[in-house]
């Protein structure tokens, strides 16, 4: 097997993980809204693979990058750059504002980032909160939903590229 | 009948009066004469003295300032070239309807006050305080206005509230069997909003005949408690849709903070019949069926028995009635519950009381102030079944726990242990922390009397609250209960620490609402695990610089309290130590219900959307308080999902609490309202001062996740979408220039303004975040009344009140008020003495004009640079107008008469014309249709909305 099969292979399994992450958030998220579940303990639930879940996928695209793989790169990017904007505000910030801006309120708010960016990573702004999830929940739902939609469809573009792969090695 | 909310329909009559007879309000312009002889007969020397003193002090004014013509000039002829300068700032708008109105126009003075004279005569000395000030009126523009017509009306609901009582309703009508309110096209623009029309009830709930079980007056539900934004239903989805008016209750379970002030009928015998399936509890729109035998459901149509025990007293062993019972009479009861309504035994009451002891509490007073008055206060703490339990922290950069002894304890000593630990605070002790009020109430009260002393030295800087709550939550967590939070400085140490973040140059710019959100997650994550253990926590914030109310301020709100913020407090001045004093002890007085739940139910097809208020959504349709306070409200929005059939829908809030003397009860309440598939007859019962709650919630809540300009656009948009709904669909499109709306929505454009201009939503640099925090708290947990008042305060012409004006009423004995008068500050005369309230703070207007009687008799002082500006209180001097000016300023207060619980002492500030200016700027901030800083005038207002009504 050739190092792309490899690549592709470890991608639909890779991609089969984030499959079933979205298919029990969105059970989860059909269960708060039936009351068999508290919001409290969903969210401690939920909570637990959202980071694990954006860091698979960011780990694959950049397996995508370094070998090179531009088609499959560009379709993991909007994901990526979604789940950056959302994981990682005060990243999100720094850009909005370089640093050649000195305007006052822009660098105050940029050094107060800088300053307690660790406190920020507690601060866990992308995680679900208890005392907001009904209001949410249906932007929870849609962003779950969309996300199924395009790990299915990535899904059968890694088997599809993986068979590919695997019959240009038959054939060499 | 046919036209049951005549109120508003005197609208028409007035205009039509209007049209023929444009004089009349001039015409009114003689009758001061008649109050010169009126006061000199009156039948109390008293009564007349103002009258009096007035003319004495208008004699004086105009002979010690000759130059100041405008002051003087009001009271000799009726002066024509004045009247059109007032309502130059309505476009489009006649000058004359306006002058009649109210007389607060500098114009005409002289008729207000001498109008309401002839009136009293007529009634014979003492005037009814509703049918007093229809005179100056009658002539006027506002018809909806006239509270004569707000007393005819309201006796009108009040018949038209027990449908089962309505032999008199006319079933002859054959399309519909009663006719629903009727629409009152009124123009914005030719006829102003006049501030009186506040006072009007909300449309009147209709009901087909005979739709309750008992003909009793209270089987629906009163405007007190639970208010609809839509006192006619639309039955489907798309036609509410349509109408761009929200759908939702404004509930307010309570409305007194003890029950002897606001009975409810209480079921004591533990009968609840519910139903099977929607466990909805029986009330008095269900129908009987197989003689009696069983009901249905109401909700969801199933049928169930009827408990036997509503006609036969078992232990009695004779029948009864069942028609007497409370729940088939009354909308509002409180049902006893019996043992399955408890996950565990009734708790008892608990009271924690977490002391700031660091250096900036103690040098402020606070914490001998809040010593003290837990002290004096500790009778007032409900104890009747001699259950409740208080205990005390006292924190600075460690915690100090108190360990009481039991008052029969021989050698027992109050003994102070330290912790300084705060990663993980640990109880030092197991026991003697939480202790009962009755059996240590001499050691409570000595360690009270002594905890001042301990700390007068502390020079700490600390404030480590986070573990302070932690630790208290460890403490009281077995049993749930309040911890009360009294702090006076940022917390800065342990988990929960918070940065002084502010920058005045953030202020006023688009980052400022990053400003309003929380910065330290602990405060949400640390409510919910207190809301799971039925903790709730009150914060009484006091701080001189930035204390980041916004972060703080999520303990209360989700966990059902409150945050009360004393900026710059100290006590050292006597007006704020009373003030908190007072506030404090009535809130440890307030009979609050612990672990308590509030659902509602409803008609199949209807579906509770959203919930808004100080509470946790435990699951879609519950909301959670660990302690349920009685001065709150809470709104809840509601979805149609399928279309409605039947004539009658109803809405049935209910509250399982424990009272504070341990007993498990259910509070119900049971709205019913008629459904409508006509636009017309839904915007003729909408409810103004619901819409306008609904939106305050939603602003807030918009404010906290978009930012204030997202806000205010939303609620400018909505006043547009709702006027050009109004417009297209039921005024026919083509008005010409005017702006149409109902008469009974015609103060929505004014409260959006004011909501629009409050210190929580206004555009401006200038207001501090933790101020700004402080007034959303209060825009999303205020009860209606209070609320209206908030955004839209309350002006009172002082100088010239009516006679009977801070005397009681001979009838209900309540104070009387004088006729409250429109925010502007074109109906403020130089020489004029005002009241402006707006529930929270108080301002005694002293116009720059003031005669020196007046003054004299006010304040005691002879010169207006005399008087002491600024917070303070009014000087008791024995002269009847000063008597009569502190009767109003105390009734102003008074939120019994509000029908709210509320522990609020607004602050009285003297505020001087040519006074101090920032003093004068920030009572200038309450007259909404003024043109303020970055905000519009009423004018303005109302000619952007004309505009963009009529683009689209
Ligand atoms: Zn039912």
């Amino acid at each position: 097997m050739s190092g792309e099969a490899w690549l592709y292979l470890f991608a639909v399994l890779i991609n089969a993980v984030n499959l079933f992450l979205q298919v029990f958030f969105t059970i989860m998220y059909s269960d708060l809204e039936c009351d068999y579940i508290n919001p409290i303990d969903l969210c401690n639930r939920l909570n637990t693979y959202i980071i694990p879940e954006a860091a698979v996928h960011a780990f694959l695209t950049f397996m995508f990058l370094i070998n090179g793989y531009w088609v499959p790169l560009i379709l993991n990017l909007p994901l990526l750059a979604y789940n950056a904007k959302k994981y990682a505000p005060p990243l999100y910030i720094f850009f909005l504002f370089p640093p050649t801006d000195s305007a006052g309120a822009a660098s105050q708010l940029r050094g107060q980032v800088k300053a307690d960016r660790n406190l920020r990573i507690i601060d866990n702004t992308h995680l679900l909160d208890a005392t907001e999830i009904f209001r949410k929940l249906n932007v929870h739902k849609k962003e779950s939903f969309v996300k199924l939609g395009l790990h299915l469809l990535f899904f059968f573009f890694y088997l599809y590229s993986m068979i590919v792969a695997l019959i240009r090695d038959d054939t060499k | 009948m046919s036209a049951p909310y005549d109120g508003y329909g005197q609208q028409s009559p007035a205009d039509v009066a209007y049209a023929g007879q444009p004089q009349e309000g001039f015409e009114q312009a003689p009758a001061p004469t008649a109050p010169a002889s009126a006061a000199d007969h009156g039948k109390k020397k008293k009564r007349g003295y103002a009258a009096q003193a007035y003319d004495f002090g208008a004699g004086a004014n105009s002979a010690a300032n000759p130059q100041p013509a405008a002051g003087a000039q009001p009271y000799g002829a009726y002066p024509q070239p004045q009247t059109p300068t007032y309502p130059a700032g309505y476009p489009g708008q006649e000058p004359q309807p306006v002058a009649p109105t109210y007389g607060a126009a500098p114009a005409d003075v002289a008729p207000q006050y001498g109008a309401p004279q002839p009136q009293g005569q007529g009634y014979g000395g003492y005037p009814a305080p509703d049918a007093a000030y229809p005179a100056p009126v009658a002539g006027g523009v506002s018809g909806p206005g006239v509270p004569g017509a707000a007393g005819l009306s309201q006796q009108m609901a009040g018949m038209n509230l027990g449908p089962g009582s309505q032999p008199q309703a006319q079933p002859g009508q054959a399309a519909r069997p009663v006719a629903l309110n009727q629409l009152y096209p009124t123009d914005l623009l030719n006829q102003p909003f006049n501030v009186s029309e506040l006072d009007l009830p909300p449309p009147p709930i209709v009901l087909p005949p005979n739709s309750s079980v008992t003909p009793s007056p209270d089987a629906n539900c009163s405007h007190r408690y639970v208010r609809s934004t839509l006192n006619a239903v639309p039955t489907t989805h798309s036609l509410l849709k349509k109408s761009r008016l929200p759908f939702s209750l404004v509930i307010q379970p309570y409305g007194a903070l003890h029950d002897n002030d606001d009975p409810v009928p209480i079921i004591q015998d533990q009968i609840i019949a519910r139903c099977r399936r929607c466990r909805t509890y029986i009330n008095p729109f269900v129908t009987f069926l197989d003689h009696g035998h069983r009901w249905r459901c109401n909700m969801c149509q199933l049928t169930n028995d009827v408990p036997q025990a509503f006609d036969w007293d078992a232990a009695m062993q004779k029948a009864t009635d069942r028609w007497a019972r409370h729940e088939l009479n009354h909308a509002v009861v409180e049902f006893v519950a019996p043992q399955e309504y408890m996950v565990r035994p009734p708790q008892p009451l608990v009271y924690l009381f977490l002391f700031d002891v660091s250096y900036a509490a103690v040098s402020s007073g606070l914490l001998a102030t809040s010593a003290r008055t837990i002290l004096d206060s500790l009778n007032r703490i409900p104890n009747a079944d001699r259950r409740t339990r208080l205990g005390f922290i006292a924190v600075d950069s460690s915690l100090h726990y108190f360990s009481i002894p039991k008052d029969d304890d021989e050698n027992g000593d109050t003994n102070m242990l330290v912790v300084s630990d705060l990663d993980e605070p640990f109880l030092p002790v197991p026991q003697d922390l939480l202790v009962s009020l009755s059996e240590s109430r001499q050691s409570i009260e000595n360690f009270l009397t002594k905890l001042p002393a301990m700390f007068q030295n502390n020079q700490s800087n600390g404030f480590a609250l986070g573990p302070a709550l932690r630790a208290g939550h460890k403490l009281i967590s077995s049993l749930g209960g309040k911890m009360v939070v009294l702090g006076a400085s940022l917390p800065n140490l342990g988990i929960g620490k918070l940065d002084m973040r502010e920058d005045k140059k953030l202020l006023g710019t688009s980052k400022e609402s990053s400003l309003l959100q929380t910065s330290n997650s602990f405060y949400k994550s640390f409510a919910v695990e207190c809301s799971k253990n039925q903790v709730s926590i009150d914060m009484f914030l006091f701080s001189s610089q930035y204390q980041d109310v916004a972060s703080l301020s999520n303990l209360p709100r989700y966990t059902g309290g409150q945050t009360w913020f004393y900026p710059g407090w100290n006590a050292g001045r006597p007006e704020d130590a009373i003030k908190f004093a007072s506030e404090l002890s009535d809130h440890l007085s307030s009979e609050i219900g612990l672990e308590a739940v509030l659902r509602v139910r409803a008609t199949t097809g209807l579906r509770m959307n959203a919930f808004y208020g100080n509470f946790f959504n435990r699951s879609s349709d519950l909301c959670a308080f660990p302690a349920f306070p009685r001065d709150q409200c809470y709104v809840v929005e509601v979805a149609i999902d399928e279309s409605l059939t039947k004539t009658v829908v109803c809405l049935q809030t209910a509250v399982l609490h424990t009272t504070c003397n341990g007993e498990r009860r259910i509070r119900v309440m049971t709205l019913a309202l008629p459904t409508t598939t006509n636009l017309a007859d839904v915007y003729a019962s909408a409810d103004q001062q619901a819409i306008a709650t609904y939106f305050s919630h939603k602003a807030v809540e918009r404010a906290l996740s978009g930012g204030l300009d997202a806000a205010r656009d939303s609620l400018q948009n909505k006043l547009i979408e709702l006027l050009q709904t109004f417009r297209k669909e039921l005024a026919g499109g083509s008005m010409g220039g005017g702006l149409q709306f109902p008469s009974n929505l015609r103060g929505l454009p004014m409260l959006f303004l004011g909501l629009m201009k409050n210190v929580g939503l206004r555009k401006s640099a200038q207001i501090p975040s933790d101020l700004r925090s402080a007034a959303l708290c209060l825009l999303s947990t205020l009860p209606v009344p209070l609320l209206m008042q908030y955004i839209y305060p309350r002006l009172y012409s002082l100088h010239d009140m009516p006679d009977n004006a801070g005397t009681p009423d001979p009838e209900t004995s309540q104070i009387v008020l004088p006729p409250p008068v429109n925010l502007s500050s074109e109906r403020l005369v130089s020489y004029g003495l005002y009241l402006i309230d707006d529930g929270q703070t108080q301002f005694l207007w002293v116009g720059r004009d003031a005669v020196p009687q007046l003054l004299m008799d006010v304040f005691g002082v002879e010169d207006r640079t005399q008087i002491r500006v600024g917070k303070g209180s009014l000087p008791e001097l024995d002269n009847d107008f000063n008597e009569r000016l502190r009767a109003v300023i105390y009734k102003s207060r008074d939120h019994m008469s509000k029908g709210v619980g509320s522990i609020t002492l607004p602050h009285l500030y003297v505020v001087r014309e040519d006074g101090e200016p920032s003093l004068k700027l920030w009572a200038q901030t309450l007259l909404v249709e003024d043109r303020a800083d970055q905000g519009m005038s009423a004018a303005q207002w109302l000619g952007i909305l004309r505009e963009k009504v009529s683009q689209r």
